[in-house]
């Protein structure tokens, strides 16, 4: 119902009797705003498209003569346009989204991930203070050794991160083609699971990967 | 955000920091880490006759997760490995004054004392497999 004239909304995002501004629902996700069905693949040039044409349809410029109510509704919806575009647009924060947003369907999707990661990071992290401790003068020789040995480290976990995005590219089209197949729901949500979960697994160690990798850069310069 | 004076505390005079030679089969190591915000926590126990006589950490991390497994290394020194195993990361909460957003940082501590304990129980019953086998085999 309109939240001005009382009368069924019948525009999409605007009365059809007044053709005031309508807030969007809140139950509305990310790839529901622009029409997109929840794949990770999705269709860029659709994302652009709906998102210009919302743009148009929200922008508070286009509001600034009428009342506080439709200010205030489309701020509101170029805001949630805004980030559902930013979010959708990137395809890690994409992912991690619709982990989220699956994720009610989910307990316990996080995953431990693997101690011997830990030991690794700890090395490197030992490693680090160790170098921040050396003075440039006075322990040249060990100084210039320690940094090679951290930037090879350095390559390496960018190695890593390369593998990692090949891999959560793989679960990209297999989360794709579960929701496709369109297959006996109890049986796919064990499976949608699983690929949530392995997904979600990457994710983490590959922040985990990237936030050394960039400490690492920071430490050898 | 301000931090307790007991978190500043640990964080300034951190108890206990270093480590044990993970070989060994008296000590028990923990490793865990959260990847949201990249902490990463070693913690170690010594043990003789089923009690903790030594406890060591080493933290790359914020000040809470510093304080929190600094409290843990404090807390542990002296409890019987049973008695460990009941440390809960509320009492941290409880003792460090952590604000809710904070309060994974106990919880990493937590999980680091059972990692520790765990390990030390693998090594303890590592030793014991002739006793078993000859059960076994009886």
């Amino acid at each position: 119902m309109c939240w001005h004239c009382q009368s069924e909304v019948t525009g999409e995002y605007l009365c059809g009797q007044c053709v005031k501004v309508q807030p969007l629902s809140k139950a509305l996700d990310y790839f529901a705003c622009f029409k997109l069905d929840r794949l990770l693949a999705i269709d860029e040039q659709q994302l652009e498209r709906i998102y210009y044409e919302l743009s148009r349809t929200f922008h508070p410029d286009f509001y600034c003569t009428k009342d506080d109510s439709e200010k205030t509704i489309s701020l509101g919806n170029s805001a949630f346009l805004n980030s559902a575009y930013r979010v959708l647009k990137d395809p890690i924060q994409r992912v991690e989204y619709l982990i989220r947003l699956e994720a009610g369907a989910v307990k316990d999707i996080r995953s431990n991930p693997p101690a011997d990661l830990f030991e690794e990071i700890l090395e490197l992290q030992e490693d680090m203070e160790t170098f921040r401790g050396l003075s440039p003068e006075k322990d040249s020789t060990e100084r210039a050794a320690l940094r090679e040995k951290l930037q090879r480290e350095r390559e390496r976990l960018e190695g890593r991160q390369e593998e990692m995005e090949k891999a959560l590219g793989a679960k990209y089209q297999e989360w794709d083609e579960l929701q496709v197949a369109n297959a006996d729901p109890s049986e796919a949500r064990d499976q949608k699971n699983g690929v949530l979960r392995s997904m979600q697994e990457i994710l983490s160690n590959r922040t985990y990967i990237c936030n050394m990798a960039n400490e690492l850069l920071e430490t050898t310069g | 955000m301000a931090y307790s004076e007991k978190v500043i505390d640990h964080y300034n005079n951190p108890r206990n920091v270093g480590s044990f030679k993970k070989e060994d089969d008296d000590v028990g190591t923990g490793i865990v880490g959260a990847p949201e915000c990249g902490d990463v926590m070693k913690l170690q126990i010594k043990v003789e006759n089923e009690t903790i006589v030594d406890a060591k950490f080493k933290t790359f991390g914020c000040g809470s997760a510093i304080a929190s497994s600094s409290l843990a290394t404090e807390w542990l020194k002296g409890k019987s490995v049973a008695e460990a195993q009941k440390i809960k990361n509320t009492d941290i909460v409880e003792e460090l004054n952590l604000p809710p957003v904070k309060i994974h940082c106990s919880v990493l501590a937590e999980d680091a004392i059972k990692a520790a304990l765990g390990d030390y129980q693998k090594k303890a019953d590592g030793k014991k497999p002739k006793v078993e086998e000859a059960a076994a085999s009886s």
